[in-house]
Protein backbone atom coordinates (compact mmCIF):
# COMPACT_ATOMS: atom_id res chain seq x y z
CA UNK A 1 0.00 0.00 0.00
CA UNK A 2 1.72 3.15 -1.18
CA UNK A 3 0.63 6.01 1.05
CA UNK A 4 -0.01 9.41 -0.43
CA UNK A 5 1.57 12.79 0.11
CA UNK A 6 1.54 13.95 3.70
CA UNK A 7 0.01 17.24 4.82
CA UNK A 8 0.28 18.59 8.34
CA UNK A 9 -2.33 20.44 10.34
CA UNK A 10 -1.82 22.32 13.58
CA UNK A 11 -3.66 20.83 16.54
CA UNK A 12 -4.20 22.74 19.75
CA UNK A 13 -5.52 19.57 21.44
CA UNK A 14 -2.45 17.35 21.15
CA UNK A 15 -0.55 19.29 23.81
CA UNK A 16 -3.30 18.90 26.46
CA UNK A 17 -3.56 15.25 25.45
CA UNK A 18 0.09 14.75 26.37
CA UNK A 19 0.47 17.15 29.26
CA UNK A 20 -0.47 14.67 32.00
CA UNK A 21 1.98 12.04 30.78
CA UNK A 22 4.36 10.71 33.42
CA UNK A 23 7.62 10.04 31.59
CA UNK A 24 8.90 7.90 34.44
CA UNK A 25 6.39 5.27 33.36
CA UNK A 26 6.22 3.37 30.11
CA UNK A 27 3.55 4.96 27.99
CA UNK A 28 0.89 2.71 26.44
CA UNK A 29 -0.82 4.07 23.36
CA UNK A 30 -3.62 2.73 21.18
CA UNK A 31 -3.77 4.03 17.62
CA UNK A 32 -6.98 3.02 15.88
CA UNK A 33 -5.93 3.30 12.29
CA UNK A 34 -3.09 2.45 9.98
CA UNK A 35 0.46 2.67 11.26
CA UNK A 36 2.05 5.72 9.69
CA UNK A 37 5.82 6.26 9.70
CA UNK A 38 5.54 9.67 11.34
CA UNK A 39 3.46 8.32 14.24
CA UNK A 40 6.04 5.60 14.91
CA UNK A 41 8.82 8.12 14.60
CA UNK A 42 7.13 10.54 17.01
CA UNK A 43 6.58 7.94 19.72
CA UNK A 44 10.02 6.42 19.21
CA UNK A 45 11.42 9.25 21.35
CA UNK A 46 9.59 7.80 24.33
CA UNK A 47 9.66 4.61 26.29
CA UNK A 48 6.36 3.25 25.13
CA UNK A 49 4.27 0.45 23.77
CA UNK A 50 2.29 1.47 20.76
CA UNK A 51 -0.68 -0.63 19.60
CA UNK A 52 -1.93 -0.26 16.05
CA UNK A 53 -5.37 -1.65 15.26
CA UNK A 54 -6.56 -0.57 11.84
CA UNK A 55 -10.30 -0.93 12.33
CA UNK A 56 -10.88 1.29 9.28
CA UNK A 57 -9.53 -1.58 7.22
CA UNK A 58 -12.29 -3.82 8.61
CA UNK A 59 -15.15 -1.46 7.66
CA UNK A 60 -15.72 -2.82 4.13
CA UNK A 61 -16.24 -6.29 5.62
CA UNK A 62 -18.44 -4.94 8.40
CA UNK A 63 -20.73 -3.10 6.01
CA UNK A 64 -20.79 -5.60 3.16
CA UNK A 65 -24.34 -6.37 2.00
CA UNK A 66 -25.37 -9.40 4.02
CA UNK A 67 -28.09 -11.74 2.80
CA UNK A 68 -29.00 -13.04 6.25
CA UNK A 69 -29.25 -11.21 9.58
CA UNK A 70 -26.95 -13.87 11.07
CA UNK A 71 -24.26 -12.90 8.55
CA UNK A 72 -24.55 -9.29 9.65
CA UNK A 73 -24.23 -10.34 13.28
CA UNK A 74 -21.20 -12.47 12.45
CA UNK A 75 -19.57 -9.51 10.64
CA UNK A 76 -20.11 -7.30 13.69
CA UNK A 77 -18.71 -9.99 15.95
CA UNK A 78 -15.66 -10.37 13.73
CA UNK A 79 -15.13 -6.61 13.77
CA UNK A 80 -15.21 -6.49 17.55
CA UNK A 81 -12.99 -9.54 17.91
CA UNK A 82 -10.33 -7.91 15.76
CA UNK A 83 -9.81 -5.65 18.74
CA UNK A 84 -8.47 -7.84 21.54
CA UNK A 85 -5.69 -6.75 23.85
CA UNK A 86 -3.63 -8.67 26.37
CA UNK A 87 -4.89 -8.70 29.95
CA UNK A 88 -3.30 -6.07 32.16
CA UNK A 89 -2.95 -3.68 29.22
CA UNK A 90 -4.04 -0.18 30.19
CA UNK A 91 -3.98 2.59 27.62
CA UNK A 92 -2.74 6.02 28.64
CA UNK A 93 -3.69 7.46 25.27
CA UNK A 94 -6.22 6.34 22.67
CA UNK A 95 -6.10 7.88 19.20
CA UNK A 96 -9.47 7.21 17.61
CA UNK A 97 -9.14 9.72 14.75
CA UNK A 98 -12.51 9.76 12.91
CA UNK A 99 -13.49 6.15 13.64
CA UNK A 100 -16.70 6.96 15.50
CA UNK A 101 -18.12 8.56 12.34
CA UNK A 102 -18.19 5.12 10.75
CA UNK A 103 -19.73 3.06 13.54
CA UNK A 104 -23.44 2.61 14.16
CA UNK A 105 -24.57 2.91 17.75
CA UNK A 106 -24.53 -0.84 18.38
CA UNK A 107 -20.99 -1.33 17.09
CA UNK A 108 -19.74 1.81 18.83
CA UNK A 109 -21.15 0.55 22.10
CA UNK A 110 -19.49 -2.85 21.59
CA UNK A 111 -16.14 -1.22 20.79
CA UNK A 112 -16.30 0.77 24.02
CA UNK A 113 -17.22 -2.36 25.95
CA UNK A 114 -14.05 -4.07 24.69
CA UNK A 115 -11.97 -1.00 25.46
CA UNK A 116 -13.27 -0.13 28.91
CA UNK A 117 -11.32 -2.82 30.83
CA UNK A 118 -8.17 -1.42 29.27
CA UNK A 119 -8.66 2.15 30.48
CA UNK A 120 -7.58 3.71 33.75
CA UNK A 121 -8.90 6.79 35.46
CA UNK A 122 -6.27 9.02 33.83
CA UNK A 123 -6.65 7.66 30.28
CA UNK A 124 -7.06 10.32 27.61
CA UNK A 125 -8.23 10.08 24.03
CA UNK A 126 -8.39 12.11 20.88
CA UNK A 127 -10.76 12.00 17.94
CA UNK A 128 -12.76 13.81 15.29
CA UNK A 129 -16.50 14.30 14.97
CA UNK A 130 -18.51 16.84 13.00
CA UNK A 131 -20.21 20.07 13.87
CA UNK A 132 -22.83 19.68 11.15
CA UNK A 133 -24.21 16.24 10.36
CA UNK A 134 -24.10 17.15 6.67
CA UNK A 135 -20.29 17.27 6.76
CA UNK A 136 -18.77 14.90 4.22
CA UNK A 137 -16.19 12.32 5.23
CA UNK A 138 -12.68 13.70 5.25
CA UNK A 139 -11.17 10.89 3.19
CA UNK A 140 -7.99 11.18 5.25
CA UNK A 141 -5.87 8.91 7.34
CA UNK A 142 -4.23 10.53 10.32
CA UNK A 143 -1.02 10.36 12.29
CA UNK A 144 1.08 12.43 14.66
CA UNK A 145 3.84 14.50 13.14
CA UNK A 146 4.82 16.38 16.29
CA UNK A 147 3.38 17.37 19.65
CA UNK A 148 1.25 20.02 17.97
CA UNK A 149 0.84 18.74 14.44
CA UNK A 150 -1.40 16.06 13.00
CA UNK A 151 -0.37 14.51 9.72
CA UNK A 152 -2.96 13.70 7.09
CA UNK A 153 -2.80 11.59 3.97
CA UNK A 154 -5.49 10.90 1.41
CA UNK A 155 -7.25 7.60 2.00
CA UNK A 156 -8.12 7.10 -1.65
CA UNK A 157 -11.48 5.35 -1.82
CA UNK A 158 -14.27 6.50 0.49
CA UNK A 159 -15.14 4.17 3.34
CA UNK A 160 -18.57 2.60 3.85
CA UNK A 161 -20.75 3.21 6.88
CA UNK A 162 -20.21 6.96 7.18
CA UNK A 163 -22.83 8.28 9.58
CA UNK A 164 -21.20 11.03 11.63
CA UNK A 165 -22.05 12.19 15.12
CA UNK A 166 -21.92 15.69 16.53
CA UNK A 167 -20.58 16.51 19.97
CA UNK A 168 -23.93 16.22 21.74
CA UNK A 169 -24.59 12.77 20.29
CA UNK A 170 -21.11 11.57 21.10
CA UNK A 171 -21.36 12.76 24.68
CA UNK A 172 -24.34 10.45 25.14
CA UNK A 173 -22.77 7.52 23.28
CA UNK A 174 -19.28 7.57 24.76
CA UNK A 175 -20.17 5.88 28.01
CA UNK A 176 -16.60 5.50 29.26
CA UNK A 177 -15.31 8.91 28.18
CA UNK A 178 -16.19 12.54 28.81
CA UNK A 179 -15.61 15.14 26.13
CA UNK A 180 -13.39 17.63 27.91
CA UNK A 181 -12.64 19.95 25.04
CA UNK A 182 -13.46 20.38 21.40
CA UNK A 183 -12.26 22.66 18.67
CA UNK A 184 -14.08 23.56 15.49
CA UNK A 185 -11.95 22.93 12.41
CA UNK A 186 -12.40 24.00 8.81
CA UNK A 187 -15.04 22.08 6.84
CA UNK A 188 -17.24 21.90 9.94
CA UNK A 189 -15.18 19.10 11.47
CA UNK A 190 -14.71 18.90 15.19
CA UNK A 191 -11.55 17.80 16.97
CA UNK A 192 -12.11 16.60 20.52
CA UNK A 193 -10.26 15.54 23.62
CA UNK A 194 -11.67 12.83 25.90
CA UNK A 195 -10.97 11.81 29.47
CA UNK A 196 -11.86 8.39 30.80
CA UNK A 197 -15.04 8.21 32.85
CA UNK A 198 -14.93 4.94 34.77
CA UNK B 1 19.63 -17.47 1.77
CA UNK B 2 16.35 -19.34 1.76
CA UNK B 3 15.29 -19.27 -1.89
CA UNK B 4 11.83 -18.52 -3.20
CA UNK B 5 10.93 -22.17 -3.79
CA UNK B 6 12.09 -23.35 -0.35
CA UNK B 7 9.69 -23.99 2.52
CA UNK B 8 11.03 -24.61 6.02
CA UNK B 9 8.99 -25.72 8.99
CA UNK B 10 10.75 -25.63 12.36
CA UNK B 11 13.57 -23.62 13.90
CA UNK B 12 16.05 -21.70 11.81
CA UNK B 13 19.16 -20.80 13.80
CA UNK B 14 22.84 -20.21 13.16
CA UNK B 15 25.60 -17.68 13.14
CA UNK B 16 25.33 -15.85 9.84
CA UNK B 17 23.13 -13.29 8.17
CA UNK B 18 19.99 -14.60 6.48
CA UNK B 19 17.84 -13.54 3.54
CA UNK B 20 14.46 -15.28 3.41
CA UNK B 21 12.81 -15.29 -0.02
CA UNK B 22 10.81 -18.48 0.58
CA UNK B 23 8.41 -19.65 3.26
CA UNK B 24 9.30 -20.24 6.90
CA UNK B 25 6.99 -21.51 9.62
CA UNK B 26 8.29 -21.90 13.17
CA UNK B 27 11.00 -19.70 14.63
CA UNK B 28 13.99 -17.78 13.31
CA UNK B 29 16.69 -17.33 15.92
CA UNK B 30 19.71 -15.35 14.74
CA UNK B 31 20.29 -13.05 17.67
CA UNK B 32 23.65 -11.72 16.53
CA UNK B 33 22.90 -11.45 12.84
CA UNK B 34 20.97 -9.54 10.22
CA UNK B 35 17.69 -11.06 9.08
CA UNK B 36 15.99 -9.84 5.91
CA UNK B 37 12.61 -11.12 4.81
CA UNK B 38 12.77 -10.47 1.08
CA UNK B 39 9.93 -9.31 -1.13
CA UNK B 40 8.83 -12.86 -1.91
CA UNK B 41 9.42 -14.05 1.66
CA UNK B 42 6.47 -15.31 3.69
CA UNK B 43 7.20 -15.95 7.33
CA UNK B 44 4.78 -17.29 9.91
CA UNK B 45 7.25 -17.33 12.76
CA UNK B 46 8.70 -15.33 15.59
CA UNK B 47 11.97 -13.74 14.48
CA UNK B 48 14.92 -12.82 16.69
CA UNK B 49 17.79 -10.97 15.06
CA UNK B 50 20.17 -8.07 15.59
CA UNK B 51 18.76 -5.98 12.76
CA UNK B 52 15.62 -7.28 11.12
CA UNK B 53 14.27 -5.89 7.84
CA UNK B 54 10.95 -6.91 6.35
CA UNK B 55 10.29 -6.41 2.64
CA UNK B 56 7.83 -9.33 2.49
CA UNK B 57 5.13 -10.70 4.75
CA UNK B 58 5.51 -11.72 8.39
CA UNK B 59 2.93 -13.04 10.81
CA UNK B 60 4.60 -13.32 14.17
CA UNK B 61 6.56 -11.37 16.74
CA UNK B 62 9.83 -9.72 15.74
CA UNK B 63 12.60 -8.83 18.17
CA UNK B 64 15.54 -6.81 16.95
CA UNK B 65 18.31 -6.32 19.50
CA UNK B 66 19.28 -3.20 17.52
CA UNK B 67 16.51 -2.37 15.06
CA UNK B 68 13.47 -3.48 13.11
CA UNK B 69 12.65 -1.91 9.75
CA UNK B 70 9.45 -2.54 7.79
CA UNK B 71 9.98 -1.36 4.24
CA UNK B 72 7.35 0.08 1.92
CA UNK B 73 6.51 -3.38 0.54
CA UNK B 74 6.52 -4.97 4.01
CA UNK B 75 3.43 -6.35 5.71
CA UNK B 76 3.64 -7.41 9.36
CA UNK B 77 1.04 -8.65 11.82
CA UNK B 78 2.57 -9.19 15.23
CA UNK B 79 4.45 -7.47 17.99
CA UNK B 80 7.74 -5.68 17.50
CA UNK B 81 10.36 -5.20 20.19
CA UNK B 82 13.44 -3.14 19.39
CA UNK B 83 15.26 -0.04 20.58
CA UNK B 84 14.70 1.46 17.13
CA UNK B 85 11.73 0.75 14.88
CA UNK B 86 11.32 2.30 11.45
CA UNK B 87 8.28 2.06 9.20
CA UNK B 88 8.75 3.22 5.65
CA UNK B 89 5.98 4.93 3.72
CA UNK B 90 3.55 2.29 2.52
CA UNK B 91 4.46 -0.34 5.11
CA UNK B 92 1.48 -2.22 6.54
CA UNK B 93 1.61 -3.04 10.23
CA UNK B 94 -0.91 -4.30 12.74
CA UNK B 95 0.13 -5.14 16.26
CA UNK B 96 2.17 -3.50 18.97
CA UNK B 97 5.58 -1.86 19.02
CA UNK B 98 7.62 -1.88 22.20
CA UNK B 99 10.16 0.91 22.01
CA UNK B 100 12.83 1.90 24.44
CA UNK B 101 15.00 4.62 22.95
CA UNK B 102 17.33 4.61 25.96
CA UNK B 103 18.57 1.19 24.80
CA UNK B 104 19.36 2.38 21.30
CA UNK B 105 23.07 2.49 20.61
CA UNK B 106 23.90 0.93 23.94
CA UNK B 107 23.75 2.29 27.45
CA UNK B 108 26.32 4.99 26.74
CA UNK B 109 23.93 6.61 24.31
CA UNK B 110 21.09 6.48 26.78
CA UNK B 111 19.35 9.75 27.43
CA UNK B 112 16.18 10.85 29.09
CA UNK B 113 13.16 10.92 26.81
CA UNK B 114 12.22 14.36 25.55
CA UNK B 115 9.45 15.91 27.62
CA UNK B 116 6.17 16.47 25.88
CA UNK B 117 6.06 20.18 25.24
CA UNK B 118 3.74 22.26 27.32
CA UNK B 119 0.66 23.52 25.59
CA UNK B 120 1.43 26.49 23.40
CA UNK B 121 -0.18 29.70 24.44
CA UNK B 122 -2.00 29.85 21.15
CA UNK B 123 -5.76 30.38 21.08
CA UNK B 124 -7.71 27.69 19.21
CA UNK B 125 -9.87 28.79 16.31
CA UNK B 126 -12.99 28.24 18.38
CA UNK B 127 -13.76 26.25 21.46
CA UNK B 128 -17.21 24.79 21.03
CA UNK B 129 -19.07 24.48 24.29
CA UNK B 130 -21.90 22.32 23.07
CA UNK B 131 -22.91 20.24 20.06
Amino acid sequence: MEQSVQENQHSSLLAPLFEHIDLDRRLTVLNIGPALPETVSFFSQYRCRLYFEDLFNELPTLYRQHKEPEDEMAAKQQFIESMRFPDETYFDLCLFWDLFNFLDREVLSAVLEVLQPHLHSDSRAHGFAVHSLRTEQSGKIFGIKSADQISMRSRGAKLPGYNPYNRGQLEKLLTCFSVTRSVLLPSSRLEFLLTARL
Amino acid sequence: MIGPSIKITGEVSGDEDLLIQGKVEGTVNLKNNEVVVGESGQVAADILGKNVKVDGKVTGDITGTESVVISKQGNVRGNLVAPRVLLEDGAVFNGSIDMNPTEAGGKSAAKEPAPFPAQENKAPRLDVKSG
